[in-house]
């Protein structure tokens, strides 16, 4: 099992402690990194700005965005992420309200690895982060370094 | 000359100003009318245009909120439900119940706003698969019903095939909901062709209702039903007009109370014609 941390882009705090608390009653230990906004997870997985020479200098197990998000949105951060060969391979799960079938569309062209969306009921949001969390950080085998 | 709203379909109506102004000028009318349906259309597509981003918005910035109340709650019930009482954890239940069921109301509104304006694709669709696959959607959801149903074979339709499927969900789901007095479900679906038209009969035995209502009855958020006797939040037959009228068709009942519903569909049939552009 990955032990690398969790890049959440999310710039709802509401949403970011119900995935919290998902994650937690899941039992995935992995340590939950939260952005507010595309630019900063930017700057994180890229090493710059506030996180210039951040320790481990490692990436995210997994990245779980939202599409809709200040300044840049989900979209342009997700072709950022697939642009750079450093990143390029980062599993990146959409995470969003929007079933809207031209966003689904747009994520997965733009190299999205699953999109899902949040169920208002939190008993069916608990079961989708669980899956999420199982899947990428157990049963999937990523590309070494 | 046609203008096209957000979605890349042109507008209804199919007369655009250009062809207008030809008639005009043909007859001598002058510029007025072209004019004046050139300001007709743009004002449409500014409608349409105003439509989608309210729907997107309602989609999307509707729903978080909901789910920090809906989930939050249920923290609050796992957490200090045990230091309430029956009353304080009878409230966190209705706090719940109105979270997901508006939810619901969301979802239907957005489905009533993309019955008119998804990219469809019109080709011959088998209706009994489709209405099938609804039947085996309910069953499934609501396991415990008794539900005796019969679907007529080869119903062949032009139709898209995720739209008929929802208008299926819909007129299935209403004939389920009223039902709900019954013993058993009863569901007959059978067709006729006439011409270059299909129409197809959703029959069920349910509680019916009074036929001065029939108008009413598609219209957005009109009920002739209470939450009691199985009413909803009142969209479903209204997406289901829409999706009817989008394919080139309509939609219609008859209806007595305490007997029950025929809801008739009339589509255009199968042409054995590959995908329409």
């Amino acid at each position: 099992m990955s032990t690398r941390p969790i890049l959440l882009v999310e710039d709802n705090p509401d949403d970011v402690e119900l995935t919290r608390i998902a994650f937690a009653e899941a039992k995935i230990a992995n340590e939950l990194h939260v952005v507010a906004n595309g630019a900063e997870a930017l700057d994180y997985l890229f090493a710059r700005g506030d996180y210039a020479g951040r320790p481990g200098h490692g990436q995210p197990s997994l990245v779980l965005l939202d599409l809709n998000l200040p300044r840049m949105d989900g979209r342009e951060v997700l072709q950022a992420i697939r642009a750079d060969a450093g990143t390029r391979s980062l599993p990146v799960v959409v995470m969003t309200t929007s079933t809207e079938p031209f966003d689904v569309e747009a994520c997965y062209s733009l190299g999205a690895n699953s999109y899902i969306r949040k169920p208002v009921d939190f008993g069916q949001f608990m079961w989708a982060v669980k899956q999420v969390g199982m899947y990428w950080l157990v049963l999937n085998h990523p590309r070494e370094g | 000359m046609k203008q096209e709203h957000s979605s890349g379909q042109p507008l209804p109506g199919g007369a655009s100003a250009g062809a207008l102004a030809a008639a005009d000028a043909a007859t001598g009318d002058g510029g007025d009318l072209a004019a004046r349906l050139r300001e007709c259309e743009a004002e449409l597509a500014r409608v349409l245009q105003d439509q989608a981003h309210v729907s997107y918005g309602i989609a999307h910035d509707l729903r978080a909120p909901l789910r920090a109340i809906e989930g939050f709650a249920t923290m609050l019930e796992q957490h200090s439900g045990e230091s309430l009482d029956d009353t304080g954890r009878g409230y966190l239940a209705r706090i719940r119940t109105a979270a997901v069921r508006m939810a619901g109301l969301i979802d239907a509104l957005q489905a009533l706003s993309r019955a008119s304006h998804d990219h469809i694709d019109v080709v011959d669709v088998d209706a009994s698969l489709a209405a099938d696959w609804a039947l085996v959607e309910l069953r499934d959801a609501d396991p415990g019903r008794e539900v005796v149903a019969e679907v007529q074979h080869d119903i062949q339709v032009r139709a898209d095939e995720r739209q008929l499927k929802q208008l299926f969900d819909h007129l299935l789901h209403n004939a389920w909901k009223f039902s709900a007095g019954r013993d058993v479900v009863h569901i007959d679906i059978s067709a006729e062709r006439e011409g270059g038209r299909v129409r197809i009969h959703v029959r069920d035995q349910g509680s019916g209702f009074d036929p001065r209502h029939i108008e009413r009855a598609f219209e957005p958020f009109q009920r002739v039903h209470g939450p009691d006797e199985g009413g909803g939040h009142g969209l479903g037959l209204a997406i289901a007009q829409r999706i009817a009228w989008r394919l080139g068709g309509d939609i219609s009942v008859d209806t007595v109370p305490g007997e029950g519903s025929v809801f008739h569909v009339e589509l255009p049939a199968a042409t054995g014609a590959p995908a329409e552009p």
